[in-house]
């Protein structure tokens, strides 16, 4: 019984769609690795991301063009995440509430607008989604080519960025910057760089990304917009961060680990497997607690970790 | 004495303009789309007062809604962010009505059962986050948050599966308590029970209990973790056992709502609850009297929202721009310098003169 | 005479007024500081010195005031401007990034030659060269957290010539060495002044004037009170009239007491530190009946989590602790604190206080329980308390619903005190109970410590200045790495405790 269902296709396909799936929790959490490197923790991934869907859907379903629509995610995405920057950074706010409300804004503007634009209509509205993208060659190779390149552009661009972003945290000066900005921000300010400045930088960095990913959410994977398109996929990808002790290359794993719940989840409820659909739908929920467990004691948090800055404090 | 007076006038000045402003920005958001902004607060305010039987809805929110809050302030005061309300209220649901329905006890008996077992269910499902936090280091407001879902997908476990009503054709539901374990209602014709007595005897309890030496120790820990050792309290301790009381709260909440309103389990029970007794709590800042004054506030943004939806074109989610802004209000106000503000102002004056 | 001024002066600083929330922390101050020499700049703590250099270091707006570097009037709006005009400043709290490397850290304060990328290897190339020409040496690639107090000030001081500052800041800088680091560093700084740098010393410290400085200006209350020239008709007494604006005699009454019976027995204590590595290794010491016994050493070598385990904040992994013969070591907090054990931790801010509770509620943090009733807190006994330790203590408040925070150091140092020394301890550990205080405060605390003495508390004095350990102890002990060095009389001198705080064993263990 069991060997008619794990069979090869069912795993070739198992991890074809875990790269897929691993998709939106990669990208905003690459974004966060910027936004927590500097200090501050932004709990409000999941409400940027809901608003980078609902832009990036109304763009791409009035233009046709879904490059537009990605563009358009981002933009609205940076724009949101730029309120976050204001509380945390310039009213010195309490990152955890302040994230809080704009989780709860976030739903509220992404699910107003949605229905101001498109109404209540029978049929959700869609978008024609990204095109297979078949890397010649590569693609053609058995096994490893149906898993690895028959995917879209996003999901190429989105691991391409893992070694972009490693690239500007090491061996940048930008990057040393913003990592000088959330371990001691009162050195960095002493040595003439500007803390709010690239606070600001690393806070609107993760909204670009978070944006995209919640774009990719609405127009290149589900190809709809829904309340609950993100479905806490923006707090999944806080936890991945922090189990990723802040490196881009172990975001990539935690992030994979996370599509392969996601995958396993959607394959075995394909298949029509006993076990309840609602226990496995917990399953990357659960996944992300047990990951904070395992990471949590030994990730070394930057210093100044969700604590404003201010020079009048001594 | 009068100074206090003041002072609590001062704040609930402060909490109206608060309010105010959010719902200005509100209104220009719903002009932004095409609708007036008149016509949406007046049906709002419409929905929430406009009749005996509307009103008695808003205070039917009102009840879990504040006991929620008030579990939620716990955490809060302890610098504990915990966000899992939601969660806490399902799990105390469902441990509720898995005793009422299975063990055939006695109302006279099965009752107190019931709502001890609420109290332990959202108990522990908070107090698993603060176990977690105090072993692994782990963030509570990712945990809670987590616990959540796993909550909500346990309860369309149970109503879809072992619990579902064998008699109710197949709809996702548990079936219903006995009358005699229903809470009563005032009359006929409207939907409030005297789980509103609870709810109010709930808020003096908390009135007293931080008044008490552990509510002293729970406020302590809320000022650092450093001064609350050196003071001979257990860290440790003190944060799982403020997680069990900020939940077995939410539990009660949700023992309230299935034993007064909906008389079983049913999915979407709490539909977003949690995250405005996140703002009451706030709103309320953080003070049993002040949460019972917000409660009654976002009870009726919340019912006078649902009438709105079906009366114009708006959208109910504007009732959750309007929490959104007005938490962001309250942090900003507390966080800028109004003073300092003043001073440059002042001094711009007199290099003019 | 602006003009004469102006030729040979690094820095001219004229009228700054810098306020905080309506408190002038510099009101109307000149300041000047001649090419190729040694400034010192004296005061109390809160006399406005750290305030008026960073205004010069470009973190602190004035509100009003001029300022000349090398006879050109310029603006300072950020420090990346400070250090193109050549100003360099060396913080109090060293502004380094512990996980990086010396040289990232470097890197941080200047543009990259190659641009958007990071130019390691050059700049950890001319760091080196740089080090060998005022004869210090460092590994580049080190990070910041394995280097000593010491090589982290030498990083600092290279950073800002790297930098390429002609005016040099340093704020306090002695106050984390021994007494040999410090001459050390003052070679150091004599050879950059020889190079005709500017240098300006913060301090409140009048040996450091005396030895060291060509001429000092004195602040007082955010005010500038005089400027002298340091010659041989320089005296301490004089500078600290005008430090103080009163004759201050720093001479306490102290009785030294004969050695009683053993009150604290501490034998073999090891304790990790929050790294998880050992910050006391194999512990050892005993503290009489009665005494004072100070225990010097440098900052970080293993003070506070001796404090903390006496306490019983933190675990101890092997050896014990008894108190009149029961252990205690390993026991919750609370068991130290019924025990009599008192404890002025070294933050008072962090631990030490609730910063957003009123005082009165802060003088029962640790008695609540015994003022309550019913389970309830007493807000009547808590008043009275308070009216009690507020008059007793001197603490100068409006009442207290006040916040702990919006108290000034000494006061809360003394609302600390109140509640520590209430109900006559058997042991005060006092850890650095004067740091950050004004001189008012200070002389306060120590009398403080001596009167509980007097009152028969046993006190273990934990200071790294040595001023404030030979003028209360009875005996001192000398702490480094985790160690015990050794144990003198009353009267010894400095340097040979300093000797002991470096790390040079005593010859004849004193083995009680």
């Amino acid at each position: 019984m069991l060997s008619n269902i794990f069979t090869v296709s069912f795993f070739v396909s198992l991890f074809a769609s875990t790269i897929r799936l691993a998709t939106p929790i990669l990208l905003p959490a690459l974004g966060q690795i910027y936004t927590q490197r500097a200090g501050i923790l932004n709990l409000s991934v999941e409400g940027m991301m809901t608003i980078g869907a609902v832009a990036g859907f109304t763009a791409a379903f009035y233009s046709g063009n879904l490059w537009l629509g990605i563009l358009t995610g981002m933009v609205f995405g940076m724009l949101y995440s730029s309120l976050m920057a204001i509380l945390s950074v310039t009213l010195r706010a309490n990152q955890v509430i302040a994230g809080t409300a704009l989780n709860i804004l976030g739903a509220g503007l992404a699910v107003f607008f949605y229905r101001v634009i498109f109404g209540i209509q029978s049929l959700p509205p869609q978008v024609e989604s990204f095109q297979m993208l078949k890397i010649s060659v590569l693609s053609d190779i058995p096994i490893i080519g149906v898993i690895l390149f028959q995917h879209n552009i996003i999901v190429y661009l989105a691991f391409l960025m893992v070694i972009l972003t490693w690239f500007i945290l090491e061996k940048t000066t930008f990057g040393l910057k913003i990592k000088a900005v959330g371990e001691n921000p009162k050195a960095a300010d002493s040595k003439g760089i500007s803390v709010n400045k690239y606070r600001y930088f690393a806070i609107l960095i993760g909204g670009l990304y978070a944006g995209a990913a919640g774009a990719f959410m609405s127009i290149g994977y589900l190809n709809i917009f829904t309340e609950s398109i993100i479905g806490g996929r923006g707090f999944i990808a806080v936890a991945v961060v922090i189990f990723a002790r802040f490196l881009p290359i172990r975001a990539m794993w935690g992030a994979l680990l996370f599509g392969l719940a996601s995958a396993l989840q959607l394959r075995l409820q394909a298949l029509g497997i006993g076990v309840p659909n609602q226990l496995m739908l917990m399953l990357p929920y659960a996944l992300t607690i047990i990951a904070l467990v395992l990471a949590s004691k030994k990730a070394e948090f930057p210093s100044a970790y969700a604590l404003p800055y201010s020079r009048k404090e001594r | 004495m009068r100074n206090k007076l003041t002072k609590n006038l001062n704040q609930l000045l402060l909490a109206i303009g608060t309010i105010i402003l959010a719902l200005l920005v509100g209104a220009v958001i719903i002009s932004f789309s095409g609708n007036s902004p008149i016509e949406a607060y007046l049906s709002m305010f419409n929905g929430a007062f406009g009749s005996k039987q509307r009103f008695m809805e808003v205070l039917v929110k009102m009840i879990p809604l504040v006991i929620m809050a008030l579990g939620t302030s716990v955490a809060f005061k302890a610098n504990l962010w915990n966000i899992g309300a939601d969660g806490q209220f399902i799990m105390g649901s469902i441990f509720a009505i898995f005793v009422t329905i299975y063990s055939g006890l006695p109302p006279i008996i099965g009752i107190p059962v019931s709502i001890i077992a609420a109290m332990i269910g959202g108990g522990l499902w908070a107090g698993l986050a603060g176990w977690i936090k105090v072993k692994f280091n782990a963030n509570e407001v990712i945990t809670t948050l987590m616990l959540n879902y796993i909550a909500v997908y346990f309860l369309s476990f149970l109503v879809y599966g072992p619990m579902m009503d064998p008699g109710g054709s197949k709809m996702p539901q548990t079936k219903l308590i006995p009358d005699a374990f229903r809470l009563p209602l005032f009359e006929s014709g409207n939907r409030l029970h005297i789980g509103i007595f609870i709810s109010l005897i709930i808020v003096v309890i908390m009135i007293f209990f931080w008044k008490s030496t552990l509510g002293f120790k729970i406020a302590l820990l809320g000022q650092g973790e450093k001064v609350t050792t050196y003071s001979g309290v257990s860290v440790k301790k003190m944060i799982v056992f403020t997680m069990i009381i900020s939940g077995l709260l939410s539990g009660i909440a949700g023992w309230t709502e299935i034993y007064g309103v909906q008389y079983r389990l049913l999915e979407g029970i709490t539909s977003g609850y949690g995250s405005m007794a996140i703002v009451i709590a706030l709103m309320g800042g953080l003070n049993p009297v002040g949460i019972l004054i917000s409660g009654f506030f976002f009870s009726a943004l919340l019912v006078g929202g649902a009438t709105m939806q079906r009366m114009t074109d708006i959208p109910f989610s504007i009732v959750d721009i309007v929490q959104g802004l007005i938490i962001i209000f309250i942090i900003a106000r507390t966080a800028i310098n109004f003073k300092e503000i003043k001073n440059r102002i002042v001094r711009r004056m007199e290099h003019v003169k | 005479m602006e003009e004469l001024r102006s030729k040979n002066c690094a820095v001219e600083m004229y009228k700054i007024i810098k306020e905080f929330n309506d408190v002038k922390a510099n009101d109307n101050v000149d300041f000047f500081v001649k090419n190729g020499s040694i400034h010192g700049l004296l005061g109390e703590n809160g006399a406005g010195k750290t305030t008026l250099m960073n205004v010069l270091y470009g973190l602190y707006h004035p509100e009003q005031g001029e300022i000349c570097i090398k006879g050109k009037k310029c603006e300072i709006p950020s420090p990346t401007k400070a250090i193109s005009l050549g100003i360099g400043m060396v913080h109090q709290h060293f502004m380094l990034a512990r996980p990086f490397t010396i040289v990232e850290n470097v890197m941080l304060g200047r543009k990259s030659r190659k641009g958007f990328l990071l130019d390691t290897k050059e700049t950890a190339e001319e760091l080196v060269a740089l080090a060998n020409k005022y004869k210090m040496k460092i590994d580049p690639y080190a990070k910041i957290w394995q280097l000593s107090v010491g090589e982290q000030q030498r990083v600092e001081i290279l950073t800002a010539l790297y930098q390429g500052a002609e005016i040099l800041i340093l704020d306090e800088p002695t106050a984390v060495l021994t007494p040999q680091e410090v001459d050390g560093l003052f070679e150091t700084l004599r050879e950059m002044k020889n190079d005709g740098k500017a240098i300006i010393l913060i301090t409140h410290k009048l040996e450091e004037i005396l030895s060291i400085v060509d001429e000092v200006t004195v602040l007082r209350d955010g005010v500038m009170i005089g400027h002298v020239e340091v010659d041989c008709n320089t005296t301490k007494s004089s500078l600290t009239k005008m430090m103080v604006g009163r004759d201050v005699l720093f001479n306490f009454d102290k009785s030294l007491v004969e050695a009683g019976a053993k009150k604290l027995v501490i034998k073999d204590l090891k304790v990790l530190n929050d790294k998880n590595f050992l910050a006391l290794d194999g512990f050892s010491l005993d503290i009489n009946e009665g005494e004072i016994l100070g225990l010097a050493g440098v900052d970080g070598n293993g003070q506070k989590e001796l404090c903390e385990a006496l306490t019983g904040i933190r675990h101890v992994e092997s050896g014990e602790v008894k108190l009149d013969n029961i252990n205690i070591e390993n026991k919750p907090p609370l068991f130290a604190i019924e025990k009599g054990i008192a404890h002025i931790p070294e933050d008072r801010h962090i631990t030490g206080l609730a910063l957003g509770w009123s005082l009165k509620k802060n003088l029962i943090i640790k008695t609540f329980k015994a003022n309550s009733k019913f389970g309830l807190i007493d807000e009547k006994k808590i008043e009275d308390r308070w009216e009690k330790a507020k008059i007793a203590y001197q603490i100068k408040a409006n009442s207290g619903d006040d916040w702990a925070r919006d108290l000034s150091g000494g006061n809360q140092q003394k609302v600390i005190l109140a509640r520590e020394l209430e109900n006559n301890p058997a042991i005060l550990i006092a850890n650095q109970p004067t740091r950050g205080l004004d001189i008012g405060a200070t002389e306060y605390v120590r009398q403080k410590i001596l009167d509980a003495k007097s009152e028969g508390t046993s006190v273990l004095l934990v200071s790294a200045d040595l001023e404030e350990i030979l003028q209360l102890s009875d005996r001192i002990a000398v702490i480094y790495d985790g160690k015990l060095m050794g144990i003198l009389p009353s009267g010894s001198d400095v340097k040979e405790i300093g000797e002991l705080m470096m790390g040079k064993k005593m010859e004849v263990e004193h083995d009680a």
